[in-house]
């Protein structure tokens, strides 16, 4: 993690304000059955829970 | 499931693909890669839902023409789910 | 304006009652992170936002929130309905039957009413952009703890969709405050609110300063 932020340089950034990085669209899932139930077409935005730590 | 049923699934997947795609891109306007995907996506998703209309019932007023019985007002209602 | 589409954005076909869950998922519909106060929220602040985008974004999101408020209301509905009246008062539904019977009413878990204090028009973006993040993390959080009690694969499923759609959300609404600050100077990005101070000519790029004038 400590490494994308020194390669966004994301400390470059004006201070007191909030950013989230721009999501660059590559690919969208193929079966959209599987997007449908994963609730994204974007395979980088399909975060579940897990409700358990280590998974 | 029964014909019906997956049909209206279908529909429900390819307009998902949509709605995410346009909020995709009412955050990037020129992701010209993202519009092809949508337009595609949109041809398909309009082709599907006139077939449902004229085999079942009109999903929405664009689709409602009818002659012997007001089809719209007579449609299931979305939230009736497996109880028809 | 708006048209409406005779289905649930995902469908839903939950065979078995449970007012209990009933009782808590409710808290989705009109409780203090949920679906109504979310449509309310970003729909009543396109009015105050400067930038087209922007606005659009709110719309669009707006209006996917009033899909998933059919969609948590169907969930109320099917795990209430066909109830016995044993079942209810077995279930600790009798206190919401008694006023609503079975019907959809926006109220949250514990019974508290839809209020619109639960959601803020500040007339700033970056305040109003700022709260739209929260909120998508609210109603996440929500449904993570939503997520722990249920145990039925038919409430589940719609319920982990409704989850996913928050965080595509707060992906979207952080684009559109990187939008915004992409317009403002920033050395000060505090500077003035552009959906309130009006236009002068600031001897500068005028188009840039000024788009929405």
């Amino acid at each position: 993690m400590q490494d994308y932020f020194k390669e966004e340089q994301i400390d470059k950034f004006p201070v007191a304000m909030a950013y989230v990085p721009w999501q660059y669209f590559d690919k969208m899932y193929d079966d959209l059955e599987k997007a449908f139930d994963a609730g994204t077409i974007f395979p980088e935005l399909n975060k579940p829970f897990t409700g358990r730590r280590c998974v | 499931m029964d014909n019906e049923k997956q049909m209206l699934k279908d529909i429900s997947m390819i307009d998902f693909v949509l709605v995410d795609l346009m909020l995709y891109l009412d955050t990037h306007p020129y992701d010209r890669n993202a519009m092809e995907y949508y337009n595609h996506y949109n041809r398909i998703k309009n082709r599907m839902e006139k077939e449902f209309s004229m085999k079942y019932y009109p999903l929405n007023k664009n689709m409602a023409d009818s002659t012997k019985e007001w089809r719209w007002g007579m449609a299931p209602l979305p939230w009736e789910g497996g109880c028809r | 304006m708006w048209s409406y589409e005779k289905r649930l954005q995902y469908p839903i076909n939950i065979k078995e009652p449970n007012a209990k869950l009933a009782q808590i998922i409710i808290s989705q519909y009109g409780g203090p992170d949920g679906e109504m106060g979310a449509s309310m929220r970003y729909l009543s602040q396109r009015y105050s936002m400067p930038y087209r985008e922007v606005a659009g974004v709110l719309t669009d999101i707006g209006t996917e929130e009033l899909a998933h408020l059919e969609m948590v209301a169907t969930i109320v509905h099917q795990l209430t309905r066909n109830l016995s009246m044993e079942e209810i008062e077995k279930s600790g539904f009798a206190n919401y039957y008694v006023d609503h019977t079975v019907g959809v009413w926006p109220q949250a878990a514990g019974g508290v009413p839809f209020n619109a204090c639960e959601f803020q028009v500040k007339g700033d973006i970056i305040t109003d952009l700022t709260e739209d993040m929260a909120a998508e993390q609210k109603a996440r959080s929500t449904y993570d703890n939503i997520l722990r009690v249920i145990k039925d694969p038919d409430v589940c499923d719609p319920i982990r969709f409704l989850r996913a759609r928050e965080i595509v959300h707060f992906q979207r609404f952080g684009e559109a405050l990187r939008m915004t600050q992409d317009k403002l100077n920033s050395k000060n990005f505090y500077a003035f609110n552009p959906g309130f101070d009006m236009c002068e000519d600031c001897g500068g790029n005028k188009d840039e300063c000024c788009k929405t004038c």
